[in-house]
């Protein structure tokens, strides 16, 4: 499965690099993320993330690399995850440029694949339900970087990150889409 | 005294009462005490190397006792399997893993829960690697080899026929079509799942294997030839099948799970049940079908089928784990020539090893017939349409004629009786043919879609003749054991083994035909391989040709000796009696007799001296031809310009089977094959993604047939005795299975055929009629 976007974010380049390479920050932003464990500073942590597709669901844990780093323009990151008869591999790059006004444009891509239980019971959701939580991921992002008080603020962990069955998905009304956090 | 019921009566079923209200006694009914329970560990890669196996989170989990991995079993070397085709299986792995879903750690748990929380916190480290799913791919140079003891994905390449008078015959043709058809993979999805709980009594080195099996006596043998070395020996091996929730080919093979049951009872001295869930039994067990055929067929200039030539492409997966005689590596794929008079033809099949489940089972289906028929009855009616001619009138100029049986196939087999036109003649009345047509052509008019799809198949049956057949080399006989008692009751024992078919019921008929004692005083009894004679069990529609000829011919045995006690009862001589069902009577005297009733009763009161007491008789039946059933099957579909909706509006079946037993078990027989004929024609197929996850591991995604989808069924009957089986009859369990598939394919390409569409392979799911409609610009779109 391939996932690719672009999306903008109203900050400078070097803040956004900052944020998104920051594990514990981008946990809090990730639906389903439960525990992060920094493993090697910048380089590698271990995570756990509940995630669900429709009534399949799964607790996978995992750990993430940071294969390439090219401050703030580019990175690309690789992560295995297990569940219960389950496994998932994912490769993800971004890369970062300057937007007009002071903003920074991100560009990112990941190739994902999953095998076992999950990829058998769930392969007609799979797709929707992953552009689905990559989008809510990059909301909170792009929320949390530009609203200040959000950024200082010690959130708590997003709930486990469970979407309905149906789709397409409707934009508003995910169970991870509005953390306390974000609130305000 | 009752009704005898002998044959042709529809006589309730004597197994009816327990089955309906609960009380039937299915492997999963059965508790031990002290049995622990196993559930599995299964790979989500199609392709991995194990790098390591940790179990101690697992083993902290209360209520669970052990496991068993492939190291564990190695030291036994029980980490592998003979399969059914003499292939290599893997138990449990050592080092790598060659399909999604295959077993990797057995967990033993103190119950069922346990179990599971076991499996769930088992840790196994994989490193995968390349995946093959497509067996063309496979069979490429460099393509990702699946078996490490083997040089290629190529397991076998078989031929038959002749193919350069084949190719001057295509040479010389008038018509040539040629279309590439895949059946798809599918599943028998049993409603009970697989199963067994092995019970190890140390102190006498005994087995007792309850198990869902199909063939008892082979598991038997089976066990006792792959694990002599460790103790288990055939007298001291008792394999119990129960009642089973359905087997359809699908409780022929031995799976790994039951191995590793019988292996954890053996270590630790306990009862070890495991029972599949749903998904296992989807993702792991045997599939059936995944033929990819192209398929050629030629005719002279006055529409005459000249020849046949077909190239398959058989994916087997991981293991050549097929139910396949050994003779017959591509099973019985050969008749393929079907209902059709011609003798030139030619088929080649390779088989390749893919990254999936081993298989395939004969679904409901001697052996690759279904594949067959269904190319035969598609290429046909591609012929027909090609030419212009009407499909029905182009298959009854084609059929082989009622004068020219028996009579020889291209490829050999000798079908043993027929009448094909009056099958179809009757099917084409029962559905008012020639009107369909003109609503089709005035429907058509209106730009409607409406199809009328024919399926005249031949089928073979009844393996098998021991010349012929054998599974891991034990020939394909099958046997009755009979006890008649003092009071004129009788139990008769059979290799066989029901599971769903009526056994209980028409085997006690056919006794009762021979006998005259009333079935509803005759028991019978499979499964229990202490008691029942050695048989090859049930499948392949074999039961009522091969068990059922046992029976009949172990009934005359009986009745040869009850002459004998009658002559010395009535004072008479032997060949003085007159036999009139259910007693003796004196020539000329008809006054002067003694029924079988009195007779049992002196076999064991009052026996002439010089003659054994008793009234018993043992046959084994190996029968001198298959059996040849064939029918005529006639779909009519509507299709939904705006959804690609295919509905099948009127289903006729006309089945010829020979002389049928007991006619409402017939019939539904027939309802419930057509009804599992209909499913992979419009629904069911087990796909794969390229890292070879199963898509559908549940019945929320493998799609099969309830009342709610399944049409109603309107059957007939034509009745062409077989003139070598001891009382005529032929085998219906898997005719409809066979003949429905392409009368309903055939129909919806009838329906399309003027908008250029020359074939599509099934399932024929709305999606995909939508857009080959869309395609070829006949839907109906917003």
């Amino acid at each position: 499965m391939h996932l690719e976007g672009t999306t903008t974010i109203k900050a400078a380049r070097q803040t956004v690099w900052e944020f998104l390479t920051d594990p514990t920050r981008v946990a809090q932003c990730a639906p389903g993320v439960e525990t992060v464990e920094i493993l090697e500073p910048g380089k590698k942590f271990q995570a756990t993330a509940a995630i669900g597709f429709g009534s399949v669901k799964a607790r996978f844990t995992g750990t993430a690399e940071f294969l390439e780093m090219d401050a703030p323009n580019r990175a690309k990151i690789q992560a295995h995850g297990n569940a219960p008869g389950s496994a998932a591999d994912v490769i993800s790059e971004m890369a970062l440029v300057d937007a007009p006004d002071g903003a920074t444009e991100l560009k990112w891509s990941a190739d994902i694949t999953v095998v076992g239980q999950i990829a058998s019971l769930a392969a007609r959701m799979m797709t929707p339900v992953s552009q689905k939580l990559t989008g809510l991921f990059f909301d909170e992002v792009r929320k949390r970087i530009e609203g200040p008080a959000a950024a200082s603020e010690a959130a708590p962990t997003a709930p486990p990150a469970t979407v309905a069955a149906s789709a397409p998905l409707p934009a508003a009304d995910p169970p991870a889409a509005d953390p306390p956090a974000a609130a305000g | 005294m009752p009704d005898v019921n002998g044959l042709g009566h529809s006589m309730r079923r004597k197994e009816d009462p327990r089955f309906i209200r609960g009380q039937g006694n299915y492997i999963d009914d059965l508790k031990l005490p002290g049995m622990l329970w196993l559930d599995i560990v299964r790979s989500p890669y199609a392709h991995a190397r194990i790098k390591n196996i940790d179990t101690s989170k697992a083993a902290k989990i209360p209520g669970v006792l052990g496991f068993v991995t492939g190291r564990d079993l190695e030291k036994y070397n029980l980490h592998w399997m003979p399969t059914l085709m003499s292939d290599q299986q893997m138990v449990l792995p050592t080092d790598t893993v060659k399909y999604q879903s295959q077993e990797v750690v057995g967990v033993i748990a103190a119950d069922r829960y346990a179990a599971a929380d076991g499996v769930a916190a088992v840790e196994v480290d994989y490193e995968p690697l390349p995946v093959v799913v497509d067996p063309h791919q496979a069979l490429q140079p460099g393509a990702v080899k699946v078996r490490d003891d083997k040089d290629s994905n190529r397991i076998w390449h078989w031929e038959v026929g002749d193919p350069a008078a084949t190719a001057q015959a295509f040479a010389q043709a008038a018509t040539v079509v040629k279309e590439k058809i895949y059946i798809p993979r599918i599943h028998v999805a049993s409603i009970e799942t697989c199963g067994c709980v092995a019970d190890w009594d140390a102190a006498n080195k005994h087995l007792t294997l309850y198990m869902t099996t199909q063939a008892p006596h082979a598991i038997r043998t089976v066990l006792a030839l792959v694990a002599g070395h460790v103790g288990l020996s055939e007298e001291n091996i008792r394999v119990v099948s129960p009642d089973i929730g359905g087997g359809f080919g699908g409780k022929v093979p031995v799976y790994p799970g039951y191995v590793i049951a019988v292996a954890a009872s053996v270590l630790l001295g306990k009862p070890i049940k495991w029972i599949e869930d749903r998904s296992e039994n989807l993702a792991a067990d045997s599939f059936a079908r995944d033929y990819h055929i192209t398929a050629e067929l030629a005719a002279d200039k006055d529409g005459r089928i000249t020849a046949m030539r077909m190239d398959t492409v058989a994916d087997h997966g991981y293991s050549d784990a097929q139910a396949a005689p050994s003779k017959f590596p591509a099973g019985l794929f050969h008749i393929a020539t079907g209902s059709y008079d011609f003798q030139t033809a030619y088929l080649a099949v390779d088989a390749a090893y893919t990254n999936k489940p081993p298989g395939g089972v004969a679904y409901r289906c001697s052996f690759r017939v279904t594949e067959a028929v269904h190319a035969i009855e598609r290429m046909v009616d591609i012929l027909a349409h090609e030419r212009g001619e009407d499909p029905a009138a182009f298959r009854m100029k084609n059929f082989i004629k009622p004068e020219q049986f028996p009579y020889k196939s291209a490829f050999g087999w000798e079908y043993d009786s027929g009448d094909y036109h009056k099958a179809l003649r009757l099917a084409m009345d029962m559905i008012g043919y020639e009107d369909l047509r003109r609503e089709q052509a005035e429907k058509r008019a209106r730009g409607e879609l409406m199809g009328i799809g024919l399926s005249s198949f031949t089928e073979i049956v009844g393996a098998g003749p021991s010349k012929h057949f054998d599974i891991l080399g034990i020939k394909m006989f099958d046997s009755c054991e009979l006890r008649v008692h003092p009071t004129g009751k009788a139990i008769a024992r059979f290799g066989t083994k029901s599971q769903g078919q009526g056994h209980e019921t028409t085997y006690a008929q056919i006794i009762a035909e021979e006998l005259g004692i009333p079935a509803e005083h005759i028991k019978v009894e499979e499964g229990d391989t202490d008691t029942a004679p050695y048989g090859l069990g049930t499948y392949a529609s074999r039961s009522t040709p091969t068990a059922g000829a046992a029976g009949a011919l172990a009934a005359r045995k009986v009745r040869d000796k009850a002459r004998k006690i009658a002559a010395h009862l009535l004072e008479a001589a032997e060949e003085d009696l007159v036999w009139e069902r259910g007693k003796f009577h004196v020539k000329g005297a008809p006054g002067r007799s003694k029924t079988i009733q009195d007779i049992a009763l002196a076999a064991y009161t009052n026996h002439p001296q010089g003659l054994e007491a008793g009234l018993e008789a043992v046959h084994y039946y190996d029968p001198p031809n298959l059996t040849y059933p064939f029918g005529s099957y006639i779909c009519v579909v509507d299709i939904d310009r705006g959804t690609g909706q295919v509905q099948v509006r009127r289903f006729v079946a006309v089945d010829d089977c020979g002389v049928r037993i007991n006619p409402m078990i017939v019939e539904g027989q027939i309802h419930g094959g057509l009804t599992q004929g209909f499913a992979p024609a419009l629904m069911e197929e087990m796909q794969y993604d390229e890292n070879g996850n199963l898509y559908g591991g549940t019945f929320m995604d493998y799609m099969v047939p309830t009342a709610v989808e399944s049409p109603k069924w309107e059957v007939g009957e034509t009745v062409t005795p077989s003139p070598h089986h001891p009382f005529g009859a032929k085998g219906v369990g898997e005719s409809p299975t066979v003949g429905a598939p392409p009368a309903i394919a055939n129909a919806v390409v009838d329906a399309l055929w003027h908008l250029g569409v020359r074939h599509v392979d099934i399932p024929l799911t709305a999606p995909k009629i939508w857009e080959l409609l869309k395609r070829h610009g006949a839907a109906l779109e917003e």
